[in-house]
């Protein structure tokens, strides 16, 4: 009984939540209008500037970066305990019952997750390959 | 039919049983249904007597006074018709311009009307059809899949759909007098700003109206996804077309404000020569393609992905079994809805920006392939797995997926700089955005026209005029398109009226004209055969394409309720999944069976579970909303004649007839407290607070304005980075003192309200002067404010013009919750409001959380950061 009561505790409306899974986009949201915002700022403020002083900016993005994929990889890994495949391979989600809405949020979670991870990655690209403003 | 889920012991429900003593607002009685009280046969006699009730409830208006319905099956009709109708007209300016092309030298058009027609084929193809027509769309189905009788707020459709003509014949109308706008679709300064004539004001005031009647929309359709579905319908089983309407909604609130607030400093500048994209006095034209772009390139995938919605109502019915891989197509309309907001400078890869930003937008433009590549997959898998009927409106699917994927193959060239930098402005940016655009959106839309007209009219379309349809359109579309691919190569320039012979050109533009006429031939057969009379044509079987969501639960004939009563869903395809479940239906043995009191009542249901939370009375048939529309009509056009007096008396009655909406028809206390839903249950009538949906479409209203206002916000920084002399040196800031003055008179003017809200709830007296003192604290706070900038001169630069239009944004929004105070004050002094029924006290209070988090924004701006830089 002990057990049920925690089930549904687990599973209860309260628990879930649509803003869960779009945590991992915005942190992709915010992550690329910094690098946009950082990259304008510093060729707008200082467009004479050394090359080192473009280095700077650039590991700035570079340190962004790993911040924010850090975050999104652990969104990622709550939402994939909250999917929680393993238990049961469960991969559609249709049923009536509050499991399977949760594991939904969870498998939808996982996958925004896995997509802000590659946009985070590709957002990150230009300042890891172009050296400076021109 | 389930998914492919391996077997497992199902769980049953837990049902759960709240008492009288701990209910409250909450709903009493058993919940979810069991098989034997479902079981339990309803009376004929009841169910009779049940049935006259709601028709007669459900009525529309008769004779004339027809325009003044409100039901969403009506209003639905209406718009999309109108948009229909202004999507001719634009094709109509297409033909002409390809006739003007078809040979070098022509002289069919001069270059004025050339503008005139190119400019107004693409603002009309935008503003006037493809995103109204998702917003009528919806308006006409999203009911029915969510089994609901209405929107949520059938009023606010109505006023949006009048806006949406006003605004639309006035835009379209001015080509008649020679006065059509003629910069672009753009309007890019400083062509538009230093233009004479009125054609850039038209395009302007007449699209900003336009767009109120988008948000309007967005409003009405995410709280109608959100709230107002069936009980039962959890967020893993709500049919996939509610998905992505919830998301183009939320994509509609972040893009159109940034337009808007543009709007607003483009105005000011051709009206007032306050210099924002003036570059002589410290202006800079690139603020408004940003401003621009931000909506104009999410805006893309804002028609796109409700269309793509469509498609993923056809497929599945199509091949005879659930969609494979739901909440992937899930994460690709979210993944799509976030990643097109970072593609916006790709249309600006031309103006000079460092190369490292134009880095980041071509990085998002390739990554946003990921998302909108997987639902094509999903529909594609769903395909191979099924057992497909090649009906009709498959047929215009798989036509638009072959289409829309050569457009994205396109898409991914352009999106790489270097390659844009040789394309950009020729017609191969003609073809890659005709082909998106037509794969994306035309075709789909007509393929769902197909498929729902049986559900719209009880009627069915002619299948043998339908693939005539089809197959020119087809060809026709690809004989125009595809060849200016190759014009574009040759290097053959956009928005030119003619162009020389010898270049290589002639041919190609000879077959791009002929083929234009068939695809015009092609579009005509399918406006033929969808507006033919049809009156001696049998009625349709209910299901005629033996579909799986509920929308295929209407009632041959026609009757205006929309459900007979609303289900129990435990499926995402409950028409083949619940045995039953339509005998039930209609037998009225579910919710809302009947409509004791004679009022229009739709349920409310939780977020994430959809548990029944309330009957919620939606309004009917009024005129009020069409003089609303009218006289916002009137504020947003006579200041393209730089009228503004009447435009001032035009807004003035606009809030009147709005006010005089809310107070006669929103959160009326009712006569009972809770009435049985049926089924055992009793449901509250009145909520106040987060439950309610008026909240909900507060919150909303005001997710769109805070961007808007975050729009100017991003103007201040953008002209601080962009130029050196922002603010100028020794320039006049605002006086601090007043600024901090008004910033502590409207804080106060916040906490009033609260107290008031508080004190209220309370039960204790007092509130109703507590937000009357409130509203003039606010009042005194606008004078201030307005104190505090009263001698910078807009005029002579855009750092004082930047300042004033915050001050003009704050003053605006802040006269608009004095209103809202006095109407709540109103509402406590005249018994509309009381302790227990205080919802506009709550949606008010939600509103000034709102002015609270601007002021202090304001304040920032204006007194604070300049004096720091």
């Amino acid at each position: 009984m002990a057990e049920k009561g925690q089930l549904s505790r687990e599973f209860a409306e309260e628990q879930s939540s649509l803003w869960r899974i779009a945590f991992a986009p915005t942190v992709w949201a915010v992550h690329f209008v910094a690098c946009y915002a950082t990259a304008a700022v510093a060729c707008a403020k200082f467009p004479e500037a050394e090359l080192a002083h473009v280095g700077v900016w650039r590991v700035a993005i570079s340190a962004g970066t790993l911040v924010a994929l850090a975050l999104i990889a652990w969104i990622g890994w709550r939402a994939w305990r909250h999917w929680d495949y393993l238990d049961d391979h469960d991969y559609s989600h249709g049923r009536d019952d509050n499991e399977s809405r949760h594991e939904f949020l969870g498998h939808a979670g996982f996958l925004l997750a896995v997509v802000s991870f590659i946009g985070v990655l590709a957002t990150w690209l230009p300042a890891f390959l172009i050296e400076g403003c021109t | 039919m389930t998914d492919t889920t391996p077997d497992r012991p199902q769980r049953r429900p837990r049902q759960e049983q709240i008492t009288p003593d701990t209910a409250g607002e909450k709903a009493i009685g058993p919940y979810p249904p069991t098989e034997e009280m479902l079981a339990e046969p309803v009376p004929e006699e009841l169910r009779r007597a049940q049935e006259n009730r709601l028709r007669e409830v459900w009525k529309e208006p008769q004779g004339w006074r027809y325009i003044s319905a409100v039901n969403n099956s009506e209003v639905g009709k209406w718009y999309s018709l109108t948009a229909f109708g202004f999507m001719l007209l634009a094709g109509v300016l297409a033909l002409v311009m390809r006739v003007q092309l078809a040979v070098p030298g022509a002289e069919v058009l001069d270059a004025d009307r050339y503008n005139q027609f190119f400019t107004m084929h693409g603002s009309a193809m935008m503003f006037l059809f493809a995103v109204p027509m998702f917003e009528a769309i919806s308006i006409l189905i999203l009911p029915a899949f969510l089994g609901a009788r209405d929107m949520p707020f059938p009023r606010l459709s109505a006023y949006g759909f009048w806006c949406f003509v006003i605004g639309g014949v006035f835009v379209m109308g001015s080509l008649l007098f020679d006065a059509a706008p003629s910069s672009g679709w753009f309007m890019y300064p400083p062509l538009s700003t230093k233009q004479g004539g009125i054609g850039a004001d038209i395009w302007l005031l007449g699209l900003s109206f336009i767009e109120v009647a988008s948000i309007a929309a967005a409003v009405e359709l995410i709280v109608g996804v959100l709230k107002c579905r069936p009980p039962g319908m959890r967020v893993n089983l709500m049919p996939l077309y509610a998905w992505y309407v919830l998301v183009v909604g939320g994509m509609i609130l972040f893009a159109f404000p940034p337009l808007i607030a543009g709007d607003l400093l483009f105005e000011l500048e051709r009206g007032f020569d306050w210099p924002f994209f003036d570059p002589d006095r410290g202006g800079d034209p690139m603020l408004w393609q940003h401003l621009f772009w931000i909506f104009g390139h999410p805006e893309v995938y804002i028609i796109f992905l409700p269309s793509i919605a469509i498609a993923a109502m056809v497929v599945p019915t199509a091949a005879r079994r659930p969609i494979v891989g739901y909440s992937w197509i899930v994460l690709s309309a979210v993944g799509t809805g976030f990643l097109s907001f970072g593609l916006w400078v790709h249309h600006m890869f031309a103006t000079g920006l460092p190369s490292i930003s134009l880095g980041f937008f071509s990085a998002a433009s390739e990554a946003v392939v990921i998302p909108t590549g997987i639902q094509l997959f999903a529909f594609v898998a769903t395909l191979m797995v099924g057992k497909v009927r090649m009906n009709l409106p498959m047929l215009w699917i798989a036509g638009a997926l072959a289409i829309f994927t050569a457009g994205g193959l396109t898409g991914i060239m352009v999106a790489l700089a270097p390659f844009d930098w040789q394309v950009h402005d020729t017609y191969f940016i003609v073809a890659h955005l005709h082909y998106t655009l037509f794969g994306g959106m035309v075709l789909p839309v007509i393929g769902g026209v197909y498929y729902f007209y049986p559900f719209f009219t009880k009627k069915k379309m002619s299948d043998r005029l339908g693939r005539w349809s089809f197959w020119l359109t087809f060809t026709g579309f690809n004989i125009t398109f595809l060849p200016m691919h190759l014009t574009g190569l040759y290097g053959m320039p956009r928005r030119v009226y003619t162009y020389p012979g010898g270049l290589g050109w002639e041919p190609l533009n000879m077959l791009s004209t002929l083929g234009a006429f068939v695809l015009a031939a092609g579009i005509l057969v399918f406006a033929w055969d969808l507006l033919r009379p049809k009156g001696r044509q049998p009625l349709t079987e209910r299901n005629p394409w033996g579909g799986g969501t509920l929308e295929w639960s209407h009632e041959v004939p026609e009757e205006k309720w929309g459900v007979r009563s609303i289900p129990h869903i435990t499926s995402r395809y409950p028409l083949w999944d619940q045995p039953k479940l339509v005998e039930r239906m209609d037998a009225g043995r579910y919710y809302l069976p009947d409509s004791d009191e004679g009022h229009r009542e739709t349920l409310v249901t939780s977020v994430i579970d959809a548990r029944p939370l309330q009957i919620l009375r939606v309004t009917g048939p009024a005129w009020i909303t069409m003089w609303a529309a009218a006289f916002t009509g009137g504020a947003f056009i006579f200041p393209t004649f730089s009228m503004y007096t009447p435009a001032i008396v035009c807004a003035a009655f606009a809030i009147v007839c709005v006010c005089y909406w809310l107070w006669t028809s929103t959160a009326l206390i009712p006569a009972r407290e809770r009435k049985d839903a049926g089924l055992g249950l009793s449901l509250p009538t009145y909520v106040a607070g987060p439950q309610a949906v008026g909240w909900w479409g507060m919150w909303i209203t005001m997710l769109g304005d805070a961007t808007a206002f975050a729009s100017l916000v991003f103007g201040v920084f953008f002209y601080w980075t962009a130029g050196s002399d922002f603010p100028p040196e020794n320039a006049l800031h605002a006086d601090w003192r007043y600024v901090l003055l008004a910033c502590a008179l409207m804080l106060t003017a916040w906490a009033g309200m609260l107290l008031g809200r508080t004190r209220n709830r309370k039960g204790e007296s007092g509130a109703a002067p507590i937000l009357i003192g409130a509203a003039l604290a606010a009042a005194c706070g606008i004078a201030a404010l307005i104190a505090a900038v009263i001698e910078m001169s807009p005029t002579s630069h855009v750092y004082p013009a930047m300042m004033c239009a915050l001050v003009v944004w704050c003053v605006a929004h802040i006269g608009g919750g004095i209103i809202m105070l006095a109407y709540c004050a109103a509402a406590l002094i005249f018994g509309r409001a009381t302790p227990t029924h205080d919802a506009p006290l709550w949606n008010v209070s939600l509103y000034w959380h709102f002015m609270a988090a601007m002021v202090v924004t304001v304040t920032l701006c204006l007194a604070i950061l300049p004096r720091l830089v």
